[in-house]
């Protein structure tokens, strides 16, 4: 029934390269003499002798990819890329657990940002900038699940796109899939190289630079320094800013944005929710902030549309410690771990078109009520969305809650020895489905998941994992009849 | 001139009704052998049975002759097709009927003039700009615009509370010297009057009065009228005419459009943004008062039955719907529809053929409009060489008694003239006509 051989032949190919990006870190490490050179090499070997077995176990194999197939794919791709990226993690000894390395591999192929190290400046180069690397390659792998994979499959946000009508998908661009898929890839590399170069010109150093450069394009949120963005200047924070919300946006409207065609970019209701969502956050906050407390109005400004967008792409990076603030803004922060950017970028989390379908179709249904012989239909970008995708969000929507409240109980077993075991597991378990990476409570921005117990880590981890891979990838493989012969 | 014409449905035969009172040599190209034996008993014209897209029956018919060729059958890729060919094959001008209203955005002209189709017309599309200008002078039954709206033509009906009743027009006239303000036509009881100065004007009058458009809402209110807008306007019927229609108006008003059948409303939902499209039986009045049916401001009924449309929108005057536009595409009935207090009536052949009429005269004639149930037309001139109609006043002109000069545009001025006042070069003259003396009019102005 499920076809072996093609799954072990894609995770060959898949733990090639991810064993040659390794060698990447080589020359960082060797620059810096960190003394890591050795224990990447002997990782990247490692990996490269799997992947080449795995190939190499159904060598050519020209079958076709099935449903099931494409599901253990992706769910075994994730799993078995995050297995070997802790490998240089363990080697090395900066990580010597299993469940930290395991830990950290996954919530940076997941670009999600949360952290067990508790000095990250003490880090070999090397290793960082393998941690980096490893949002990086995440972010790659989303444009690639939701150009190529997620469509066939049928989930992800770009199900909309799947309209009902025949009409012209928005999210190709090309009516090949390798062709769309290299365009967004284009654009996913060419941003990141023009960050790293105007943090360059910023004045971080050029390791800085290009591991911020990675981590921001990823909506990754993995930081050189122990104060993550709050240890750069202002200016560098407006960049990453900036690069952050346009990581937000659905990599289409960016390629239509960069071909001059603003029109169809503004004709996007998702992005135009995105703008004036962050837009309204921004003004609301900066208020709330220069009038309850006592920071200037450039500094009340500058944190808080920066946390409002490192939370909202699902970034994770911190410049200041927005628990501290008031309670209110506390508890708008942690909702915001729910929200998500646009579908088709990097960022995680539920995402706004859901939100924008869920919050549209619950206007319809008043309007339902007066009307009930009118036909009302859910629109977005003026195109009818067929009902069965509405349903699909529907589910999307109520699992998450359902998974996000699960959690947040068992993980409230896990903590009980915390000093906040409720406000902890609620934010860890949050930050983890939405791959955001800092919480409220014990695991706030200035924290980290160190002191989390072993169990937890291994929870949060498939949590990281659940949340990255649309739920529905995951959660599929525990179904009986996923394994049924029809 | 020759003209052929292809399609003998609603459209092409009263274009070949019209134009063969013309004079014109009339081709009327058919599959209906039944249609084509009707049309040669009843007009004047030479029928053939075929298919227009057919070289061989485009040659029979001697299409290279042809100074006119109108592709007006239901198909569209035939009338295109169909043109194309004509065009190709000799003929010197062609016109082709579309319903794509893509077809008719302005970028696209010149991609159909290369291919030899001259002039696309939709009648649909016609239709629903009548229904917008309409609307947006709801006083009036019939507004027609001459030269970009420099002079009107308006159709109202004179109700109890108009202060005209029983007023001579010589009086109506002295009443008002601050505007110009001239009635050129009066319909009563089936019966078209040319009004003279000792006219007394009735109640229930039908009356047409020409006016430039900065005084319209004066004209209005001097009638008896009350300026109202409408904001609320429920559409019914499932036909294309009421998609254009809806998709014209949604942006401006909001609309309710009622239709009987599911899968047309859920094809219309695709293509409509801001509109509420209802499912329900459009000629059930219960239900269309359901949803909301004596709040709304107008109601246009465009269901492809004339009964239902007229009966529904009788009914919904009488709910007090301020205005009522019905489709009304059998001809016989738009006398008895006026009649029995039909507000305002629209035909999309009427529409269509006025249009292609326009072409057909154009170089002598400008414009050309059939007003609904009175038997005359507004035909417009251009006085375009030095002869004696600019040497005498227009009462020294001898104009036949059964027309009356119902404006002049003057460059940039509209003038309603008086019998002193006389013409100049270049001056564009609108003249109503009744038929009869149409004939001596266009020789007037020749």
């Amino acid at each position: 029934m499920i076809n072996t051989g093609i799954i072990s032949n894609t995770l060959g190919v898949l733990l090639l390269i991810v064993g040659g990006m390794m060698l990447t870190a080589l020359p960082f490490s060797l620059y810096f003499k960190d003394g890591a050179t050795l224990s990447i090499l002997e990782a990247s070997i490692v990996t490269i002798l799997l992947g080449g077995g795995s190939l190499y176990y159904k060598f050519k194999n020209r079958e076709k990819i099935g449903k099931r197939e494409g599901y253990l794919v992706v769910a075994m791709g994730w799993l078995s890329m995050s297995l070997v990226g802790m490998l240089p993690y363990l080697f090395s000894g900066v990580l010597p657990n299993l469940s930290d390395a395991f830990f950290e591999s996954v919530s940076g192929l997941t670009t999600t940002g949360a952290s067990v190290l508790n000095d990250i400046e003490a880090v070999p180069q090397g290793i960082l900038f393998w941690r980096s690397l490893t949002q990086w390659i995440g972010g790659m792998g989303i444009i690639v699940l939701t150009v190529a994979i997620f469509p066939l499959l049928g989930i992800g946000g770009v199900e909309l796109f799947v309209a009902e009508a025949p009409g012209p998908t928005s999210d190709k661009i090309h009516p090949r899939i390798k062709e769309t898929a290299k365009r967004l890839w284009l654009i996913y590399v060419g941003l990141s190289t023009l960050l790293t170069l105007i943090l360059y010109l910023n004045g971080m150093t050029f390791f800085d630079a290009i591991n911020h450069g990675l981590t921001t394009m990823a909506t990754g949120g993995f930081s050189t320094k122990n104060a993550s963005m709050a240890y750069f200047s202002p200016g560098i924070q407006y960049w990453v800013m900036l690069f952050m919300f346009l990581a937000g946006i659905n990599y289409t409207i960016i390629y239509y944005g960069l071909k001059g065609k603003f029109k169809k970019v503004w004709s996007s209701d998702e992005f135009k929710t995105y703008t004036l969502l962050v837009g309204t956050l921004i003004l609301m906050v900066t208020i709330l902030l220069y009038t309850s407390t006592n920071i200037p109005l450039e500094q009340a400004f500058r944190v808080s549309s920066f946390q409002i967008i490192s939370l909202i792409t699902t970034t994770g990076f911190v410049s200041a410690d927005y628990t501290a603030w008031t309670p209110a803004l506390t508890f708008l922060f942690f909702v915001l771990l729910f929200i998500g950017a646009c579908a088709g970028s990097t960022s995680g989390g539920i995402k706004i078109i859901r939100h924008l379908a869920l919050f549209k179709n619950s206007i319809l249904e008043f309007k339902r009520l007066l009307h009930p012989k009118a036909l009302i239909r859910l629109k977005i970008d003026k195109q009818l969305v067929a009902p069965r995708v509405l349903t699909h969000i529907l589910v999307f929507l109520l699992l998450y809650l359902m998974l996000f409240l699960l959690g947040s109980f068992i993980m409230s077993f896990i903590l009980a020895d915390f000093e906040h075991p409720f406000l902890t597991a609620i934010g860890a378990i949050a930050t983890a489905l939405g791959n955001v990476g800092p919480g409220i409570g014990e695991v706030g921005p200035l924290n980290n998941f160190a002191a989390i117990p072993v169990s937890g880590k291994w929870f949060l981890s498939f949590f990281m994992l659940l949340g990255r891979l649309e739920l529905f990838t995951i959660l599929i493989l525990f179904m009986p009849y996923f394994w049924q012969r029809n | 001139m020759k003209i052929i014409i292809a399609g003998a449905g609603a459209v092409g035969f009263h274009l070949a009704d019209l134009l063969s009172r013309e004079n014109q040599d009339i081709t009327l190209i058919d599959t209906n052998e039944e249609i084509l034996e009707y049309a040669t008993t009843h007009l004047d014209v030479l029928t053939i049975k075929g298919d227009a897209t057919s070289i061989a029956i485009l040659e029979q018919v001697e299409v290279e002759k042809a100074k006119l060729f109108l592709a007006v059958t239901t198909s569209e890729t035939t009338n295109l097709l169909s043109a194309i060919l004509a065009k190709q094959l000799g003929a010197k001008k062609t016109i082709a009927r579309v319903n794509n209203p893509e077809y008719l955005e302005k970028s696209q002209v010149k991609n159909f003039q290369k291919l030899g189709v001259d002039q696309l017309i939709s009648p649909q599309q016609l239709a629903a700009q009548e229904i917008e200008r309409l609307l947006q002078r709801c006083s009036f039954t019939d507004i027609f615009e001459f030269e970009e709206g420099k002079i009107s033509v308006v159709g109202l009906t004179i109700d109890n509370t108009s202060p005209l009743i029983g007023k001579k027009i010589r009086k109506i006239d002295e009443l008002n010297p601050d505007f110009s303000f001239k009635g050129i036509a009066i319909l009563r009881n089936h019966k078209t009057i040319i009004p003279r100065g000792n006219t007394i004007i009735q109640k229930g009058d039908h009356l047409y009065l020409v006016t430039q458009n900065k005084h319209i809402d004066k004209a209005t209110a001097f009638v008896g009228k009350q300026l109202q807008t409408v904001k609320h306007i429920m559409i019914i019927g499932g036909t294309n005419l009421a998609l254009r229609t809806a998709q014209l108006l949604e942006d401006k008003y909001a609309i309710s459009l009622v239709l009987n059948d599911k899968e047309i409303g859920k094809k219309f939902l695709e293509k409509l943004q801001n509109t509420l499209v209802i499912i329900a039986n459009s000629s059930n009045i219960d239900a269309l008062k359901e949803e909301g049916l004596e709040g709304m401001d107008a109601f246009i009924a465009l269901t492809p039955n004339s009964e239902t449309n007229i009966i529904t929108s009788l009914l919904a005057e009488e709910l007090g719907v301020y205005k009522t536009i019905v489709l009304v595409d059998n001809v016989n009935y738009t006398h008895i529809s006026q009649n029995i207090g039909v507000d305002t009536i629209i035909n999309k052949k009427l529409i269509a053929a006025n249009e292609i009429f326009r072409f057909v005269r154009k170089g002598k004639i400008q414009a050309i409009a059939s007003l609904h149930g009175v038997e005359a037309e507004m035909i417009e001139f251009l006085i375009h060489k030095k002869n004696r109609l600019i040497k005498h006043p227009i009462r020294k002109l001898h104009l036949p008694k059964e027309a009356v000069i119902a404006g002049v545009i003057r460059g940039e001025q509209s003038i309603i003239p008086d019998g002193d006042f006389t013409f100049e070069l270049k001056d564009k003259v609108i003249v109503f006509s009744l038929p009869e003396a149409i004939y001596r009019v266009e020789q007037l102005f020749k």
